[in-house]
């Protein structure tokens, strides 16, 4: 049956710059804002804006999201003509196979499964990216504007500009140029990483791509540019509102702290639901001594220590005269008596012992960072992890 | 294919459980901030490989349905087999009342459990608090030539209320009604597992002879005509749900890790349909101490001793103390609540003050406004 539209989702980053974190998990399973995983957004987005079918293109330690994701369930994307699929690189008959070699090349492996929807349009989207967006509504701007490619877009400072991809406009409003992270930006419109594309075209010049040896087989590099110098038409969709990319350390901190803050986004607003796999734990239990402040805590959780401008992944343990801290704690973390950690990231399952302090408040030096552990990590007790560490499985402390 | 069908009663609306029944059963009671108590029951089956269930419903069964929905929280939307619901049917045109007893439930399910392929059947009571590993008594069943095993505890409380009698043999030999004495014989959870065809004679016999009581009828005579009943203790926490009492008390109860640890271990989880979306904020100023708080609260305010489900905004300056807060209600500012049970969907206005006892909780009916 014919579709209007089908999400792919790149999910496919080793997300290198996270490296503890992503050891042995893709970065759209790392744990987020509590009940989540970063993969849940755009597929609770995909959910509530009518996108029913939606690919998740892997490469990199897929164990854990594939378990995640399942059959789709949580998200309703379990659908008779549809549902979520998890699409790895493979091996066709008299082929070599190779992994997937950029964003577009990655799509370029799929034809067969996009052409299986017969779709219109085919959306584009980053397993790393934390927002709410009605899709619908780009792809109602993408048709009402008769768009090859929309690229959803958001107003930047100049200062940040030097980051992204930035997009000039034409008078008629269409986009027609991008710049990829230019010194000296000449628009403040960055792209979000989320585009929607009319299929035939895409397709067009996916294949004309694959066959460029000199290509990097990349949306942002190749096929954007290609599509932009053959005068096609290339529309910015105007986002406004949260988006964070949390390619980084320290983005993924503030975003995960940007989530005690309902008037940047409001999670508990029920017209658009986040929603994620539940482990079905007890809800979370306070103790004799517990003090929390300013915190998201989550199913399973068991406190009895302090608590304040955190963020608590569910089943995390903090026993009594533990200290918390600005920190971002994700599943089964435990932090026994008397221990401190502050401004922080707490991988899955590690136990920073008795005594032991993780991480230290910015001193406004240079060299400060927020500290970092990986999952399953034994931190001993009385032990010291200064501020801007990072620490994996490996190299215990 | 699996040797044992289950059973589960969900058809009890007791009447000391006063308001709480109004608009439900007891099996389907909110529980420990997330549960119904036919959670436990149903995952404890789900937890021996039962995945063929038939839930015995008769009235105020809604909430229930739309709790169990296809059953697929416990793995049991089968392509064969699975969850079934069994309101009555096969009733008698003038029987408009409640079932009168467990035995008449049965004969008015007797087609469902003639069409059961599976040799034995466990039956569980949907008010039971108790995460049992059934593999255990069925093994034991299988082995014992015994036609009936009868679930026991080794716990007290207000809602168990039959002892049996062991013979020289091991085996059961009498039942008493009304007594709860450990020290008589073990204490009976109301539960079994029977024999399919020892099932379907009892049922029959009892049909003709009009006979709807399992405990004080059908039972003694199954024993009386020299019937084999062995029993199988249950050691970990076990609560019958019967009054607003043991309803309030094992709520509370959870709130203790060590209890909580006992019904909720890692390697038998308990399954429920899954509805948080998102976690609980505590803004600056609030307090939280000895309480369980379920996902997707916004606390301002303050609680103590308190069981809290999903969707609960407690306001800033409320002060809670020894309360169960059910699904979706909204405490205003100021308000100071303490030994009350709250029901679904209930609203304070701000300054509301609503103080119950230890020993008598109020009760606030569901939907209501303050």
């Amino acid at each position: 049956m014919k579709k209007t539209c089908i999400a792919m989702l790149l999910a496919g980053g080793q997300g290198s710059r996270l490296y503890a974190l992503t050891q042995s998990v893709a970065k759209p399973s790392v744990p987020f804002g509590g009940k989540y995983r970063i993969i849940d957004f755009p597929l609770s987005n995909c959910a509530n804006s009518g996108i029913d079918t939606v690919g998740v293109l892997t490469q990199y330690r897929p164990l854990q999201l594939n378990s995640y994701i399942g059959s789709g369930q949580p998200w309703d994307l379990d659908v008779n003509n549809g549902g979520v699929y998890i699409l790895p690189p493979y091996q066709s008959a008299g082929e070599k196979g190779s992994w997937f070699s950029g964003t577009a090349n990655a799509i370029y492996q799929n034809l067969a499964f996009i052409e299986n929807y017969d779709p219109e349009n085919v959306l584009i989207l980053s397993g790393d990216h934390i927002y709410k967006m009605d899709y619908a509504d780009m792809l109602r701007d993408h048709l009402e504007h008769d768009a090859a490619c929309t690229i959803s877009v958001l107003q930047v400072s100049l200062e940040e500009a030097s980051r992204f991809g930035m997009m000039n406009l034409g008078e008629d409003g269409y986009i027609n140029e991008f710049e990829e992270k230019p010194k000296h930006p000449k628009s403040d419109l960055a792209s979000m990483g989320i585009y929607i594309f009319n299929w035939p075209k895409l397709r067009h010049y996916l294949i004309a791509d694959e066959a460029n040896p000199n290509s990097k087989h990349d949306f942002g590099h190749n096929i954007i540019p290609a599509m932009i110098a053959d005068g096609e038409k290339i529309w910015p969709y105007h986002f406004q509102g949260y988006w964070r990319d949390v390619g980084t350390i320290t983005s993924l901190w503030d975003a995960n702290m940007d989530m005690l803050s309902p008037d940047l986004i409001n999670l508990y607003d029920p017209d658009w639901p986040i929603s994620a796999r539940s482990p079905i734990c007890p809800p979370h239990q306070t103790g004799p001594h517990a003090e929390i402040s300013h915190s998201i805590v989550t199913e399973g959780c068991e406190i009895d220590g302090h608590v304040a401008n955190s963020v608590l992944s569910p089943s995390v343990r903090i026993d009594v005269g533990a200290r918390v801290l600005y920190s971002v704690l994700m599943n089964g973390a435990v932090v026994e008596a008397g221990a401190t950690v502050e401004y922080a990231i707490i991988g899955e399952n590690t136990v920073v012992r008795a005594g032991a302090h993780v991480g230290n408040a910015p001193d406004g030096s240079e060299a400060w960072g927020v500290a970092t552990i990986g999952p399953d990590v034994e931190v001993r007790p009385g032990a010291s992890v200064p501020a801007g560490a990072m620490i994996s499985k490996s190299e215990e402390v | 294919m699996n040797d044992f069908h289950g059973l589960i009663f969900a058809y009890f609306t007791n009447p000391n459980l006063r308001e709480l029944v109004n608009v439900r059963t007891a099996a389907s009671l909110p529980f420990c901030g997330r549960y119904r108590l036919i959670d436990f029951s149903l995952s404890s089956m789900r937890n021996a490989g039962i995945y063929d269930v038939g839930v015995i419903m008769q009235r105020d069964y809604q909430s229930l349905l739309d709790h169990l929905g296809g059953g697929k929280a416990w793995d049991m939307a089968r392509r064969t087999g699975g969850l079934r619901m069994l309101p009555p049917f096969g009733l008698p045109e003038y029987h408009r009342g409640n079932y009168s007893g467990t035995m008449e439930a049965l004969i008015a399910v007797r087609s469902y459990i003639q069409d059961i392929p599976a040799k034995y059947i466990v039956l569980l009571l949907g008010n039971m608090v108790a995460n049992i590993d059934l593999t255990k008594p069925m093994e034991q069943h299988r082995r014992s030539g015994a036609e009936i095993t009868a679930l026991c505890t080794d716990r007290s409380g207000d809602g168990f209320r039959m002892t049996y009698v062991k013979g020289e043999d091991g085996l059961l030999k009498k039942i008493l009604v009304d007594t709860a004495d450990p020290k008589a014989g073990p204490v009976s959870m109301e539960g079994y597992i029977i024999n399919r065809d020892t099932l379907l004679n009892m049922i029959e016999d009892c049909r003709k002879e009009s006979i709807h009581l399992f405990h004080r009828e059908a039972l003694p005579r199954f024993l009386q005509q020299g019937g084999r009943m062995d029993c199988y203790v249950h050691t970990g926490y076990s609560v019958l749900v019967r009054s607003v009492d043991s309803y309030f008390k094992a709520n509370m109860d959870m709130v203790d890790p060590a209890i909580r640890h006992e019904l909720f271990p890692a390697d038998q989880p308990v399954f429920t349909k899954v509805r948080e979306e998102v976690s609980t904020y505590y803004a600056e100023g609030a307090y939280s101490r000895n309480c369980l708080v379920a996902d997707n609260c916004i606390v301002e305010g303050s609680l103590e001793n308190c069981v809290v489900f999903s969707g609960a905004r407690i306001g800033k300056g409320a002060k809670l103390k020894n309360c169960i807060v059910m699904s979706d209600c909204v405490v205003g500012a100021d308000s100071k609540l303490d030994y009350c049970i709250v029901d679904k969907d209930v609203s304070f206005s701000p300054g509301t003050v609503l103080t119950g006892n230890e020993k008598l909780p109020l009760v606030v009916p569901k939907g209501s406004a303050l």
